[in-house]
């Protein structure tokens, strides 16, 4: 499958560079959380989606699953499969911000600070951004087992 | 000698056993990345949860494991170890409010954002956000007896910054702190007097 990927989308430059790019957010993104687990957890009752039981239970694990997939993608350890992990974070965050924006529901998305004063970024940019980000991660799933076939 | 059923057995090996191969060959690399990624997976997943767990554990800033996310029953709260919502704090009825109000005894302060306060809030009130605490304690202070009664009120049940509030003025000493936990919109809305 991998001989059919063309050199081009296959770089080791453009892996490396999109492994840094994500793993680096991931991890930035995952301190606030992990320190104020409290405030991250009335962020995701904002989003008005979750169930009110699951609510301190994600606002405890999810920030340590961001850690240390961005963690293992900075390293080079598992990072076909922390690729994964991202991704399904992010078509969940996807998700999540499209419905609010589809039902006009505001909230703050405690992407990269749990403060709310002082975050600017628009929920259209905040979708764009994870776009982005899910483009990254699929190309790095997709490549990812490049390395261990040569 | 060959008949026909002699020939059989090796046609049949002929035929389907190197294509059964094939078809294991070709699927073999794609179960072995299938459990490699699910291994990893499971090891990232199991890391995260230990790790999570632990550090909520023995973080100052820790949660329960769950909260207290229904209005019904006050401000929502993540219940964490240092949390600010004390419900024996809360004042839930608007009336018993009025009530503290008509008395004329007690400060009401309103611990939202100065542009909030300026749009409207409770007759009398004075502005504190709770963000802005360590610039005007002073002053406050040097206004304020600790002996007096003070309800701290913000925009709802989903707003924390009257319990914060009302935690930090009553670690500065104003132990007769009280939260008006439906806050201005419900006052507005009951036609109380505001300005």
């Amino acid at each position: 499958m991998n001989k059919r990927i063309p050199a081009l989308v296959w770089n080791r430059k453009l892996q490396l560079s999109f492994r840094l790019v994500l793993g680096i957010a991931f991890i930035y993104a995952s301190i606030h959380k992990i320190i104020y687990p409290g405030k991250f957890a009335q962020i995701i009752y904002g989003y008005g989606l979750f169930p009110c039981e699951l609510i301190n239970i994600t606002a405890i694990l999810l920030p340590f699953l961001e850690f240390f997939s961005g963690l293992f993608l900075v390293i080079g350890i598992y990072k076909e499969s922390a690729a994964l992990i991202i991704n399904i974070m992010l078509a969940v965050f996807i998700s999540a911000i499209s419905i609010n924006l589809i039902r006009g529901h505001e909230f703050d998305c405690g992407c990269f600070s749990v403060e709310i004063t002082g975050y600017d970024l628009s929920s259209v940019h905040l979708l764009l951004r994870d776009i982005v980000f899910l483009l990254m991660g699929v190309h790095l799933f997709i490549t990812g087992s490049k390395d261990d076939d040569n | 000698m060959l008949t026909a059923k002699n020939f059989k057995m090796p046609l049949e090996v002929w035929n389907h056993q190197p294509a059964s191969h094939m078809e294991k060959d070709r699927r073999k690399p794609i179960m072995e990345r299938q459990n490699k990624i699910i291994k990893e997976v499971s090891i990232i997943t199991g890391l995260s949860i230990m790790a999570g767990f632990l550090i909520n554990y023995f973080s100052p800033n820790g949660i329960s494991y769950i909260g207290s996310w229904d209005t019904a029953s006050g401000v929502i709260t993540a219940k964490a170890k240092n949390d600010a919502v004390v419900r024996e704090r809360e004042i839930m009825d608007v009336k018993t409010v009025k009530q503290i109000f008509d008395t004329g005894k007690a400060v009401f302060i309103d611990a939202r954002p100065c542009k909030e306060y300026e749009n409207g809030h409770i007759k009398g009130a004075i502005s504190f956000p709770a963000a802005q605490f360590d610039e005007r304690i002073e002053i406050f202070l040097s206004n304020y007896p600790p002996s007096i009664s003070i309800v701290t009120y913000c925009s709802g049940r989903e707003c924390r910054d009257s319990h914060e509030l009302a935690q930090m003025l009553i670690d500065s000493g104003f132990s007769e702190t009280r939260v008006f936990i439906d806050g201005y919109p419900t006052w507005k809305k009951e036609g109380y007097p505001i300005e």
